[in-house]
């Protein structure tokens, strides 16, 4: 009985928080801003499988116009125009979108992962697990992601999206967990924490059914700039040449205009993509911003006070 | 006294630090494939010759003796002859180093005023045009692609407008003309360095000024500032000689945490604007398979970070007095 | 005291205000006033060094090729030999198996004569040191004699065609700035080590111009050579200057950068082949000239024919008529190049073999898949889906399966990444599509430069590749170097591991055989054995575009590789 009208309030607690999260990112500029652009990209991303289903020369990678062999301005055939072999780019833009959603999420959602579980055993388990934990973590964090993403692509070849996004998840973890385990020390404190282990429960239990669910919140406001920085990287490593060749990302497009000395010359293929990479990142971070706000009490009762 | 014995700690830390990464950058160079003799590959040269030439270059000793001779030679700083300029390794970078830290601490120092002016400014007109105005600017600058962003620089300013060289760090026409004195060569090198310097500066000056604001309006709900307020002292005095000054500190952190970054956006800038600094030649150096080039470099920039970031903690401990280690 | 300190600000302002204004004015005026007969010439990358044991890359060539001279260069038109440091043609002595060369009377750059002792110590040095790159053309040399101080003599171990196309066209260094050197190298435990790491900073030159500052990161200044032999003289009918000041060669980084200078009148040349997309803009400006030569240059794809699939030369005949030389050349090249038929260019007139068998030439692409599946069905390739359907329509056919039974298994096409060269790994993308219409489990797979070479010459371990050499010499002998078994080893040059007795002996016999026309019959058969074989496919060799400005100098002299060579630089005059 005394369970479920716990469950109750807990449950009605969830609903409450986000009903009231969704109020203040509401009123947020920022917050509407970036949402709607990130619904934009999103929908870009989605369209990205339409061109190549229309005819063989949309396919962003390999289909060629038959009648065009070199950049052209835009079109009513090719909304954007056509790179150098003739391959349209509004459909390499949209797969584009596709790529660096595909980056982005993936390896932020590994970083996170990966950021979050060491923070909090570093955290819960303390001692010499922290300080190896944590000691481990300040060696990574000031690590230039970019140039060691540069060295190990040029030792091992060209790598791969995946590898790729696999690195980066691997280097960008540092921050989250310093975040993470500061907050499940706090945590630790809490008599919750203290009355759950004296009623017995394994510390797997402790972690995964106390602290997660409240250090949660703050993993996936920080997902949002680890995606920004996911797709930089990936952007500035193939905008270098060390990008993945098989695919098509933004960065890949401003690699070929440079490369191809279209530069200067068709800005109808220069801008795109640097507009789309500044603003993909630009949504994601207002949306961190807008997300800090609801997630950070103190800053909203300042705002309440203001 | 605690100060003393807390940098102590740190560069004991840092020295560790540094040993993993020495040891993790020899076995990934080492076990990766590529060959630095193909990169002097000549349809008419011998096999005979490419061994010679292997041989010469020191990669045909056992892997654990090549580490054993990687230690001393670090320590002796000794980080042998670049493949590709056949020169040693510290006489290159002991060349480009300057340029780097020019471009790089001025853009910082720059940025870093700039952000805690305007971020002052924002704090001052909270939810208004000018807070809501500034932070956009601030976060759409500091989030614009930096390579994009350095060549429409170039095409705009050095291109189309003309009021910038396109490239470089020196002009031949100053440099080589006799009459030339120190005055117009370090003109001439200024004048090259505008266009790097304001794309590092626009991507940079955005996120001190957003950190500046949101730290002055803490500051400003601070106890001693509710004081000052009570002694009935000018607003503009608790702001820019009570507040500001303690605002800034959570500055200075970030300029330490953010160097990695930095650095990224420094070898990119350095990379399109060919400016002859350590980015820019570790760029090189790796797409061109000059081991111990590459691996000097990223040390070099890792000890930067390291030794910046412990220069940035001592600093906040010194500056703030609440804070001891 | 927030008084003064606001006045002290607005001095500091005017001072920086003034200052700026003064530079302002005294910069505009040098910046026009200096070097005017100076010609600036555009590089992309820094010269590695200016030891020119050590210079294997194009950007250190470019600018000791200015310096240091060798025995005989080639005449712009006709490609043949002529004297340069030599006086004469040189005489050989059949019984003796010996060549003398005379040397004209010439100095070196601090004002010493050049001499025939000079040229001995360049042959001994590189033979005692065994100087990569040099060594393989200065190996069969028995023994270097100076009769007196303008003859020099070769005595060879055997006749060798390279001698004189290769040997000869060895740059001179000078004694007195080398003999140090190696006295200090020879004392250390790796004598060839402290050769090419010497570091030389000012050469001693025996060209037309001499080095006079290198600020790293941006620019080498050469001046004008006084001592140069050859001001003022006529030689193989050309009047020689040089005319200019000097040559400033400026560091660019990118493509991009150095464009625009040359379009604002920064450099007055850039020496670099230039991407079709800047030609447009760059055709229309007036003060810009476009050069367009052919190089001595081979683009291919490899095969691995030690193993399976591609040991079976129908499948690599299917292969060479799959690949669709026309839209290569008019997509990614973009036009600028042309086909290639054969190892050796078509430029190469004299060498190249004109009648070879062109697979699939100007066919569509239906009519490729037809003839390739024709060659794959009648030798025994069997499909699940084959590429033609009981109908006789185009299908896009499934698994593949080799004359055995078995099911081909997937295979990769190394390329280099597009970083290093776009067009081949696009290639490989464009040409792992049309083999996968055919059913072929082909991946292209862009790596390092420096992995892949490992992968394909060291390890041997690969299916296919596709590489090429931006500058082969005008000598054939890669030919022999390239498919003699003898060089099918780890680091050797036979990277497709091609064996054929018939090849190896005639490749052989071709090296030993001084004269001309017989040479030519053994190289043309050479040409067609490879051809038939397919162990490479050639695949087209870029056209080489490149762009001065005309306002400031004329006189750029056109040669196959370009504008950029000794006799434009002897010969360009301000306008």
């Amino acid at each position: 009985m005394e369970l479920a009208t716990k469950k109750i309030v807990l449950r009605y607690h969830w609903v409450f928080r986000i009903r009231e999260g969704w109020g203040i990112f509401h009123q947020s500029l920022l917050g509407k801003i970036g949402l709607v652009l990130l619904l934009l990209f999103a929908l870009m991303a989605l369209c990205s499988y339409i061109p190549p289903r229309l005819d063989p020369m949309y396919d962003p990678m390999t289909g060629v116009d038959p009648k065009i062999s070199h950049s052209t301005g835009p079109s009513m055939r090719h909304w954007l125009g056509t790179d150098f072999m003739g391959r349209d780019i509004l459909s390499q833009l949209l797969a584009g979108a596709r790529i660096a959603f595909m980056v982005g999420v993936s390896a932020a959602f590994m970083s996170i992962f990966l950021g979050t579980a060491i923070g909090m055993i570093a955290g819960y388990v303390g001692r010499i697990m922290d300080t190896l934990l944590m000691r481990l973590a300040d060696m990574i964090m000031v690590m230039p992601t970019l140039l060691v993403v540069l060295i190990l692509s040029s030792l091992f070849g060209q790598l791969n999206i995946w590898t790729i996004v696999l690195i980066i998840a691997l280097f960008r973890w540092p921050g989250v967990s310093r975040v993470i385990r500061s907050q499940t020390l706090s945590l630790k404190q809490r008599p919750f924490i203290e009355a759950a282990r004296v009623a017995g429960a394994s510390h797997l239990r402790i972690i995964f059914r106390h602290i997660m669910p409240n250090v949660l919140p703050l993993s996936f406001l920080y997902m949002t700039f680890r995606v920004t920085s996911a797709i930089i990287i990936e952007a500035a490593l193939a905008f270098l040449g060390f990008g993945d060749p098989g695919t098509v990302s933004w960065g890949m497009m401003l690699q070929w205009v440079w490369k191809t000395g279209h530069m200067f010359k068709a800005p109808y293929w220069l801008l795109p993509p640097g507009i789309c990479i500044s603003l993909i990142t630009l949504s994601f971070y207002m949306l961190g911003r807008a997300m800090d706000e609801v997630l950070d009490p103190r800053l909203r009762r300042e705002q309440e006070a203001g | 006294m605690e100060l003393r014995r807390y940098i102590i700690r740190r560069l004991v830390q840092i020295a560790i630090i540094f040993f993993v990464i020495l040891t993790v950058l020899f076995m990934l160079f080492r076990l990766a494939p590529g060959d630095p003799v193909s990169r002097m590959v000549d349809p008419d040269m011998t096999p005979e010759e490419a061994q010679i030439l292997i041989s010469e270059l020191g990669l045909d000793q056992p892997l654990w003796m090549q580490y054993l001779y990687y230690l001393r030679n670090f320590f002796m700083g000794r980080f042998g002859n670049s493949f590709h300029y056949g020169q040693p390794v510290v006489t290159i970078i002991a060349n480009r180093l300057p340029n780097t830290i020019l471009l790089f601490t001025t853009s910082i120092i720059l940025s870093a005023f700039v952000g805690v002016f305007l971020g002052k400014i924002a704090s001052w007109h909270k939810g208004g045009k000018v807070d809501a105005w500034m932070t956009i600017g601030a976060l759409a600058t500091h989030t614009v692609f930096l390579p994009w962003l350095a060549l429409i620089m170039i095409w705009v300013f050095a291109y189309k407008l003309g009021w910038f060289p396109i490239t470089g760090m020196i002009s031949e026409e100053v440099w080589l003309n006799p009459e030339a004195g120190i005055v117009a060569k370090s003109l001439d090198v200024l004048h090259h360095m505008a266009l790097p310097l304001a794309t590092l500066f626009l991507i940079h000056f955005g996120s001190y000024l957003l950190i500046m604001r949101s730290s002055m309006l803490e500051t400003l709900k601070e106890d001693y500032i509710l004081t000052a307020r009570a002694k009935g002292l000018s607003e503009k005095v608790i702001r820019n000689h009570h507040a500001a000054p303690n605002a800034a500190l959570p500055v200075v952190t970030s300029v330490g945490l953010s160097l990695a970054f930095s650095i990224n956006g420094g070898a990119l800038t350095e990379t399109v604007f060919t400016w002859p600094g350590i980015g820019r030649e570790l760029v090189f150096s790796v797409s061109h398979n000059d081991y111990p080039l590459a691996q000097a470099s990223f040390l070099l920039i890792a000890i930067v970070v390291l030794v910046s970031n412990l220069v940035v903690d001592v600093l906040y401990a010194y500056l703030d007095p609440r804070i001891r280690y | 005291m927030n008084l003064t300190h606001n006045v002290k600000t607005h001095v500091l302002t005017a001072r920086v205000l003034i200052l700026g204004l003064l530079a302002v004015m005294f910069l505009i005026p040098w910046r026009h006033a200096y070097g005017a007969d100076m010609v600036k010439v555009g590089l992309l990358q820094e010269p590695k060094t200016l030891n020119i044991w050590l210079a294997s890359d194009r950007w250190s060539r470019k600018v000791l090729g200015q310096i240091y001279q060798p025995l005989y260069i080639r005449d712009p038109k006709t490609l043949k030999f002529i004297p340069w440091l030599a006086q004469e043609h040189p005489v050989y002595d059949e019984a003796t198996l010996s060549y003398t060369v005379k040397i004209r009377p010439a100095k070196w750059s601090d004002g010493s004569d050049l001499t025939s002792e000079d040229v001995a110590f360049t042959g001994r040095l590189i033979k005692e040191f065994r100087v990569p790159r040099y060594a393989s053309k200065w190996k069969f040399i028995k023994k270097i004699e100076t009769p007196d101080r303008h003859t020099v003599r070769f005595y060879l171990k055997t006749p060798k065609a390279i001698f004189l196309t290769r040997t000869l066209t060895t740059p001179i260094v000078q004694k007195r700035e080398w003999t140090e050197v190696i006295e200090a190298a020879k004392k250390t435990e790796k004598p060839l080590h402290a050769l090419l790491n010497h570091k030389m900073d000012r050469p001693v030159s025996s060209g037309p111009f001499v080095l006079k500052d290198w600020k790293q990161g941006a620019y080498l200044f050469l001046q004008k050579n006084r001592y140069f032999f050859g001001q003022d003289k006529t030689i193989d009918n050309r009047k020689l200057g040089p005319h200019i000041g000097g040559i400033i060669f400026k560091i660019f980084g990118t493509s991009d950068a150095a464009i625009m200078a040359l379009k604002k009148g920064g450099i007055d040349m850039f020496w670099w082949a230039i991407q079709p997309g800047y030609l447009e803009d760059l055709r229309k400006h007036e003060n810009i000239r476009v050069f367009y030569n052919e190089k001595s240059a081979l683009y291919y794809m490899g095969f691995n024919v030690r193993r399976p699939p591609f040991n079976d030369v129908n499948l690599r005949r299917a292969i060479a008529t799959l690949i669709d030389k026309d839209f290569i050349l008019k997509r990614i090249l973009q036009g600028y190049g042309i086909k290639m038929y054969s190892i050796v260019p078509p430029g190469n007139h004299f060498w190249y073999c004109p009648n070879l068998p062109r697979y699939g030439e100007g066919l569509p692409k239906e009519a490729r898949i037809r003839r390739a599946y024709e060659i794959l069905r009648k030798t025994g390739y069997t499909w699940q889906v084959p590429p033609i359907d009981t109908e006789g329509k185009i299908v896009k056919a499934k698994d593949i399966r080799l004359p055995d039974g078995r099911p081909m298994k997937r295979f990769t096409i190394l390329t280099p990444p597009a970083d290093y060269d776009p067009n081949r790994a696009m290639c490989g993308m464009i040409i792992q599509e049309w083999l996968r219409a055919m059913g072929m489990p082909a991946f292209s797979k862009p790596m390092a430069f420096g992995s892949l070479i490992q992968q394909v010459k060291t390890r041997r371990d690969f299916d296919a590749f596709i590489l090429g050499y931006g500058n082969l010499s005008l000598d054939p002998d890669y030919l022999r170097n390239f498919f003699h078994s003898r060089n099918d080893k780890p680091k050797g040059w036979n990277m497709s591991g091609y064996k054929n007795p018939e090849f190896d002996r005639i490749a052989d016999l071709s090296a030993g055989t001084m004269d001309r026309d017989k040479r030519r019959a053994l190289i043309w058969q050479m040409q067609k054995i490879i051809m038939n074989d397919v162990p490479y496919i050639p695949l087209y060799n870029p056209k080489l575009v490149e762009a001065v400005r005309s306002d400031r100098f004329t006189g750029w002299v056109e040669m196959l590789g370009g504008i950029g060579n000794i006799w434009s630089f002897c010969r360009l005059r301000p306008r």
